[in-house]
């Protein structure tokens, strides 16, 4: 559905981004991450058609990126701004029959009706979107992205400044994106909402650092941790479990957890020498690295702020 | 290839916006009234207030001779119907202030206004193309400007008919008053709105793209301060003239405008 193939872009002298590759499919969900400046905005702009790519090329829905298909691209994407930048002084429906009609679709009330109905606005249809909450604004915003019905949806930064309940408003509808098919672009600074909703993450700063699954990303660069929990004293098994393929075992107490390369593959050994060895073993449970400290790993712990799109 | 759609569906949303906004509108209408009550003040009641006739200025006098014959049917008037006339007749250059001060006001809000909000990506993110963004917006600001000049110049004419000396309204409905009305005053606010909306995609604050379109008001005031004098008549035959050269300059500076329009610079400059 989407097809970037390293794309970069420099303002003046300064690039932006650096030789990005990734393909989204359909009904998949892309998590893009990364410092302030390190080229989110850019990357999802140049996919939706508003700037161009200074080199490399993007397709979008069968459409290569061109200046002679541009217009036809930006008519496949749905594009959520980081604002959600509606006009204010018109009320919710105005805006969207706006888009509508941008859109030229063929029945634009129907459309917009529908739409205020699948985002719980009908109530608010009439409104000023000046007098609407943060999250209603952005529900608008949302429902403003979606009237196209795009296969190729871009949010940037979608559950900003929401409260919990809006965010999980705006979750549960990029699920339903993916349960329909769309290509899912996420650009956030929430790692714990890419973690839970991405299929694949990117670390972005400039150029990808990585581009995995956030599972497949923490086995790469930490291993996984496992924590077994025993009846009895923990210590004495701390040698067995290190020939079994363990590493940086920590005892405390009846608890002994470890880090294996590989959980699925090396869980089974060490489980079997520890109950050939005696172990009285109560649970066995992985212990996931957060997503957050892979991203610290990936990135540093400075801001990286640019001040860069 | 333009989509009239596209344009008519923005062009509504312009029209609706602008409806809803005061602070875009109110330096219109303080325009169209002051240039609406000025020439009563000064042909109707001051006149009355000091009891002096407009007819016994010698000034004013000569001037009315100089360019009676650019007003149909003044001989047929009073005196002081002349007068009147020509005070009001020459005003009506003044009234073209209105589409011009609503051009300024309203382009300066647009797009710069756009950014303001934050509205102007999810726009651009649109199909939308250049030329139908710009004529959207140059005719979402054209449409109100003349619309408050057509009103104004309607109340204007209808004073006349009933302050004004009998005969002095039908002597200013000339084809003259139908070029300026019709033909240059539309025209003078198109070319100002083209350049607001040109500056305004260009800064960041409405302020700047009015202070650029605000040049328009100088050759209009002159325009006015010359025809007073009698140093320049604008006959029919200039008039259509003038108004042929300002269609081709707006042409050369909408195509100058889609071709300086730069989306990714809207885009990734603008803060």
């Amino acid at each position: 559905m989407i097809a970037a193939r390293h794309l970069s872009r420099v303002f003046g002298d300064r690039s932006a981004v650096d030789d990005v590759t990734f393909d989204v499919a359909p009904g998949e969900i892309f998590g893009l991450l990364g410092p302030n400046g390190a080229g989110k905005t850019t990357t999802l702009r140049m996919v939706a058609g508003l700037i161009a790519p200074t080199s490399g090329e993007a397709s979008v829905a069968g459409v290569p990126l061109t200046r002679q298909t541009i217009d036809k691209v930006r008519g496949q994407v749905g594009f959520l701004t980081e604002a959600p930048g509606l006009w204010d002084r018109l009320t919710v429906e105005v805006n969207l029959l706006t888009y509508a009609r941008l859109h030229q679709l063929s029945d634009p009330h129907a459309v917009v009706a529908r739409a205020l109905e699948r985002f719980g606005l009908s109530d608010r249809a009439t409104s000023l979107c000046a007098e609407l909450s943060k999250g209603l604004k952005q529900r608008v915003a949302i429902a403003r992205t979606l009237l196209h019905d795009p296969p190729v949806v871009l949010l940037d930064e979608p559950t900003s400044g929401l409260d919990p309940q809006s965010a999980r408003v705006v979750r549960d509808l990029v699920r339903e994106l993916k349960a329909r098919g769309h290509a899912v672009i996420i650009s956030t600074h929430n790692l714990d909402e890419a973690e839970r909703m991405a299929d694949r993450v990117g670390v972005l700063r400039r150029t990808f650092l990585a581009v995995a699954s956030p599972v497949d990303l923490r086995r790469r660069l930490f291993g996984s941790r496992v924590r077994i929990v025993m009846a009895a004293d923990a210590s004495p098994y701390t040698a067995i479990v290190e020939r079994a393929g363990g590493r940086e075992g920590v005892v405390s107490g009846r608890e002994l957890s470890f880090t294996l390369d590989d959980i699925e593959a090396g869980t089974p050994p060490v489980v079997a020498a520890l109950v050939g060895a005696g172990a009285a073993i109560i649970s066995v449970k992985s212990e996931d690295q957060p997503l957050e400290d892979i991203y610290f790993a990936l990135v540093g712990d400075e801001s990286g702020e640019e001040g860069g799109a | 290839m333009i989509a009239p759609a596209r344009v008519f569906a923005l062009l509504r949303k312009e029209v609706a916006e602008l409806s809803r906004n005061r602070s875009a509108l109110l330096p219109v209408i303080v325009v169209g009234f002051i240039t609406t009550a000025l020439p009563f003040f000064v042909a109707i009641v001051g006149p009355q207030m000091t009891g002096h006739a407009l007819s016994g200025d010698r000034e004013l006098l000569e001037t009315l001779t100089k360019v009676s014959g650019e007003l149909p049917g003044v001989d047929r008037l009073s005196p002081e119907g002349a007068m009147q006339a020509f005070i009001f007749s020459r005003f009506l250059v003044m009234t073209l202030l209105v589409p011009v001060t609503g051009a300024i006001t309203f382009a300066g809000h647009s797009l710069v206004g756009e950014k303001l909000g934050r509205s102007l990506e999810p726009l651009l993110a649109t199909p939308i193309t250049t030329t139908e963004l710009l004529l959207a917006k140059v005719a979402g600001a054209l449409i109100p400007s003349l619309a408050l000049m057509f009103l104004t110049t309607a109340i204007y004419i209808a004073g006349v008919a009933m302050f004004a000396e009998p005969g002095v309204a039908r002597a200013m409905l000339s084809p003259k008053t139908a070029l300026l009305v019709l033909g240059l005053g539309p025209m003078t606010a198109l070319l100002a709105l083209q350049v607001g909306v040109l500056v305004s995609a260009r800064v960041n604050d409405p302020r700047t793209a009015q202070q650029f379109g605000a040049l328009f008001i100088l050759p209009l005031t002159g325009l006015f301060m010359a025809q007073m004098s009698g140093a320049f008549i604008l006959s029919l035959g200039l008039g259509l003239t003038i108004l042929a050269g300002l269609a081709v300059v707006w042409l050369l500076l909408l195509l100058f405008g889609v071709a300086i329009f730069e989306r990714e610079a809207i885009l990734t400059r603008w803060k």
